[in-house]
């Protein structure tokens, strides 16, 4: 018989099992667990990313065809791009190709506007028109069982693309009123003085019209831009979803085979020259309840090899809440409610800005700060591990811009619209790991180092109580016509 | 008798547990569905944690990214009277840092990554959610299981929190005219405290609540047992099991939760309320009905019918004000589910007095027409259509199929038949409608709210 004692775990077991006990299940006994300390390290083999490739075909009329297999959902994006966009309306008829473009689906000889938004919606379809600075992109994003109509439905308004006198009046209508009520954002009041100075004498300032040049633009304005530059050798079709694009390719061919080619003379403008001299724009927002400031100039086109180390120096100048202007803007000086900076991007270059929404006692603390901001970075690159953070967030951050239906029609009719190359499309991780110091540094130097152009939104009042300090300041009225130039020193 | 190894019995018992607490990874902590049926597009699991945590997982391999959404039923629903604004102030208080994280450092943590983040208060639920690249999904869980477990509310973060989420909220109220009015149209259409009441009140409740008032709401509901996790994305589901388990399984389960509240609508005749406190430039109106209880299937058919009315240029309710009769300046819908009491809620902006009467007698002749007459098949087709686009769409990145789920495990329906969910929209027919329409658009439940002089 064994004694009692041996039934019992021995003093070695015990302390092993509290000890276990403490370690695997701390919460209850108290303590934490140490993989709570410290954050985890990811897994040592990120996944890269990988698009499916972009297959293109052309038709017997130059009409070219991008299909891509994206398999995993049962909705299918279909596109049409025209090689034509707000820089390709007339200079004295600003605003024409967003009116053309409207224009579209709002009827043919044989169908009413209402017949064919009903037959859009009949097929569950959501169309929609985007017109940008150089191309303009017709969607639909449809159910896989609808590509068939949807097909057709666009080869319809396209082609067959009818302007009454009535239909242009309802769209100006629309169209001015959408313009007008822009005006009530001073975002967009900013951002529209921000490219309209920068691109003064250049043809881009002609995507910059106010609401008041619709009125001007007839039904002869729009069948001329439409019969210009609607041609199939000047267009794309894309189409992106879990398709064949043989099969779809065939499709679109049969569809647009009847597109009359007719060669499009169509230039790519010379990039602009960056704003060179100190320059302070004022638009009068009278309802404004803070300032908002754009402080930027001209940059490379997307093409140009700086692209990847100038995202890398957006990056840190203020691509998030943990970047420099939100942390010093924000966070130390109390100045700005947020503070990022942005790019966009054209065919012949690109634009980037900071953008601050400031209490407007700040404004001109602000503004100084982020033009200091901006120089630090031209006389002095990031450090080495500013610079890998910023990249990890890039890289990070890509596949989440066409995770979407919308993201992913996007950036596809980009790439296409826009002839760029590889790296825009899924190799941009593999650019930006190559981008180092010395990269960021050249990008710097060559487009942080001159002056940026400065921008600000805010109230009629505020000029003589916050802005003294600046040695001139140009004052526009919200619809962007010059009021004044104010000089140091000077009353209003 | 004695095992051959020489270890006894309760020597064996505690090597045991000590197995079971050292790798509690290794065993699923309760029986795990299988992966359900469906004609989703997608697939998910799910299985419950010891603490009572749910854990839904999806994998969609397409990009290098994972979403990581905690959803906690701590809504609005939960305040008291007074509390306003507490389930609001607690979700932004799960920025301002844990035992491991400092303030805004998660915020921080995940966009160093390149990662996408925020959060939301609704009726019945506090949602966080990020989506970053899925090596990184360790550190999404760590983050997450840090504010669970050990979220440190300290009072001058209560205090600066409060006063920022006030102040954005009176900028709201200053840029937005009608806000005021779609609080006010929901204590009348939800005429009871925990459904009825908005996000953030006067204010005043939120100056008027204490730390305690806040630690004991966090203690209550921010817990393991009233939460579920959701993971969809670049996963590998062994390895994101192992990492739920080591990140989750040791917090403790909340005490006692109480049930959420149940609606206690007590309305016999219709409500009509006018309202003059907005802009003298301002006519219009907002019109409800109310939906509780519901009958099988009626759910399904009153979205069908909120397509059929409201969504897109050409349905009817659309087409009548804004193209045919255009009496309306502004006209928008929606079908709204309050944890299962839906209502129908419309907002009409018109120029004056006369345009909201004929806006208003437009819309109840719309909804009058379909208690008799019959949709054609063509146009419960297109309704049909519409909604399934939206339907999918809406499921179409990780973060949408995240949110599909955690709606899915809030409202109560059993997981397993979410596959044949669509399947049952798609089977609604007219008589369905009329039958809806008939039982359901009353006096006992419509609300009327209009705005401006009449």
């Amino acid at each position: 018989m064994r004694s009692s004692s041996r039934v019992r775990p021995g003093p070695a077991l015990c302390l092993l099992a509290l000890a276990a006990v403490a370690a695997a299940s701390p919460t209850f006994a108290g303590a934490q667990e140490r993989f709570r300390r410290t954050p985890p390290l990811p897994d040592a083999q990120p996944q890269e990313l990988k698009l499916p490739p972009i297959e293109r075909v052309f038709l017997p009329n130059g009409l070219s065809v991008a299909t891509v297999y994206r398999p995993g959902s049962p909705l299918v994006t279909l596109q049409l791009v025209v090689r034509a966009g707000e820089i390709d309306s007339p200079p004295e008829r600003p605003g024409v190709a967003a009116l053309t473009a409207r224009m579209i689906g709002k009827g043919t000889k044989l169908l009413s506007a209402g017949a064919i938004e009903d037959m859009v919606e009949s097929m569950g379809a959501d169309y929609s028109v985007e017109v940008l600075m150089d191309y303009t992109v017709f969607t639909f994003h449809v159910l896989e069982e609808s590509l068939d109509r949807a097909l057709f439905v666009l080869r319809f308004i396209v082609l067959d693309a009818q302007f009454t006198e009535r239909e242009l009046a309802s769209v100006k209508r629309t169209a001015y009123y959408d313009l007008y009520n822009r005006k009530k954002s001073p975002e967009f009041l900013g951002w529209r003085q921000f490219l309209r100075t920068l691109f003064e004498n250049h043809p881009y300032q002609t995507a910059t019209y106010d609401e008041d040049v619709i009125k001007f633009i007839s039904t002869k304005d729009v069948a001329s831009f439409y019969a210009r530059f609607y041609r199939p050798d000047n267009a794309v079709v894309l189409v992106s979803g879990a398709i064949n694009g043989a099969t779809v390719g065939k499709k679109i061919g049969l569809h647009f085979a009847t597109w009359v080619r007719q060669p499009v003379e169509r230039a790519v403008p010379a990039p602009p020259a960056p704003n060179a001299r100190d320059r302070v724009c004022y638009v009068e927002d009278p309802n404004a309840a803070d300032a908002t400031v754009f402080v930027g100039n001209v940059i490379m086109a997307a093409s140009d090899p700086a692209f990847f180390p100038f995202l890398v120096l957006k990056h840190v100048l203020g691509g998030t809440t943990q970047s420099r202007l939100f942390m010093n803007l924000r966070e130390s000086k109390a100045y700005a409610y947020y503070a990022f900076s942005e790019t966009e991007f054209f065919r012949s270059c690109g634009v980037f800005w900071a953008r601050a929404r400031v209490t407007p006692e700040f404004i001109v603390p602000a503004v100084r700060e982020i033009v200091r901001e901006i120089k630090a970075l031209s006389a002095e690159a990031p450090v080495p591990a500013e610079i890998e953070e910023a990249k990890s967030f890039l890289i990070g951050n890509l596949p989440t811009r066409f995770e979407s239906l919308e993201g992913f029609a996007e950036w596809m009719a980009r790439v296409v619209a826009l002839d760029l190359d590889e790296g825009q499309w899924d190799k941009g991780p593999e650019r930006l790991k190559l981008v180092n110091v010395e990269r960021v540094r050249a990008a710097a130097q060559n487009y942080l180092a001159g002056k940026p152009l400065v921008v600000i939104v805010g109230r009629p009042e505020w000029l003589g109580l916050y802005l003294r300090e600046f040695d001139t300041i140009e004052v526009y009225d919200n619809g962007g016509a010059l009021k004044l130039i104010l000089r140091k020193g000077e009353e209003r | 008798m004695t095992s051959s190894t020489g270890i006894n019995k309760a020597a064996r018992s505690l090597l045991l547990i000590l197995l079971a607490l050292l790798v509690p990874a290794s065993f699923p902590a309760a029986p795990v569905q299988d992966t359900a049926p469906n004609t989703l597009g997608f697939e998910f699991q799910e299985h419950r944690l010891r603490n009572g945590l749910r854990v839904i997982l999806s994998v969609d391999g397409r990009l290098p990214l994972v979403t990581v959404a905690v959803a906690y039923g701590a809504g609005t629903m939960r305040e008291k009277p007074g509390q306003e604004g507490l389930a609001y102030l607690l979700e932004n208080l799960m920025f301002q840092g844990s035992e491991n994280v400092s303030p805004l450092q998660h915020v921080g943590f995940v966009q160093k990554v390149g990662g996408d983040l925020n959060a939301t208060t609704t009726l019945d639920r506090a949602l966080f959610y990020q989506t970053l690249p899925s090596n990184y999904l360790a550190l999404a869980l760590w983050l997450e299981s840090d504010r669970m477990k050990s979220l440190a509310i300290t009072p001058a973060a209560i205090e600066k929190t409060r006063a920022d989420l006030l102040k954005e909220h009176q900028d709201r109220l200053a840029s937005d005219p009608y806000l005021e009015s779609f609080a006010l149209f929901d204590s009348l259409l939800y005429p009871d405290f925990p459904y009825g009441h908005p996000l953030i009140g006067a204010g005043i409740e939120m100056w008027g609540l204490t730390e305690s008032d806040v630690l004991t709401f966090h203690r209550t509901y921010y817990v393991p047992d009233n939460a579920v996790l959701c993971i969809v994305g670049n996963i590998d589901i062994a390895r994101t099991r192992e990492l739920v388990a080591r990140y989750f399984d040791s917090i403790p389960p909340g005490l006692d939760i109480p049930a959420p509240p149940l609606p206690d609508f007590r309305q016999e005749n219709e409500v009509v309320v006018s309202r003059s406190g907005v802009p003298a430039s301002v006519a219009g109106f907002h019109l409800g009905y109310r939906f509780t209880p519901l009958q099988t299937g009626d759910a399904y058919s009153l979205k069908i019918l909120e397509y059929l009315l409201l969504k897109g240029k050409t349905s009817r309710l659309m087409d009548r004000l804004l193209n045919r009769d255009r009496t309306a300046q502004h006209f928008s819908g929606t079908l709204e589910d309050r944890r299962g009491v839906l209502a129908l809620k419309i907002f009409c902006l018109n120029n004056n007095a006369v345009m909201v009467e004929r806006s208003e007698k437009a819309v109840l002749s719309e909804i009058d027409r379909l208690r008799t007459n019959s949709v054609s098949p063509d146009e419960m087709a297109k309704a049909k259509r519409l909604f399934k686009m939206d339907y999918l769409r809406s499921q179409s990145t990780n973060l949408g199929r995240a949110l599909f789920l955690v709606d899915a495990a809030f409202s109560g329906k059993p997981m397993n038949a979410l596959g044949g969910e669509l399947d049952k929209y798609m089977r609604v027919n007219p008589s369905a409608l009329i039958s809806l329409v008939n039982r359901h658009f009353n006096l006992r439940n419509r609300v009327l709210l209009e705005l401006g002089q009449r």
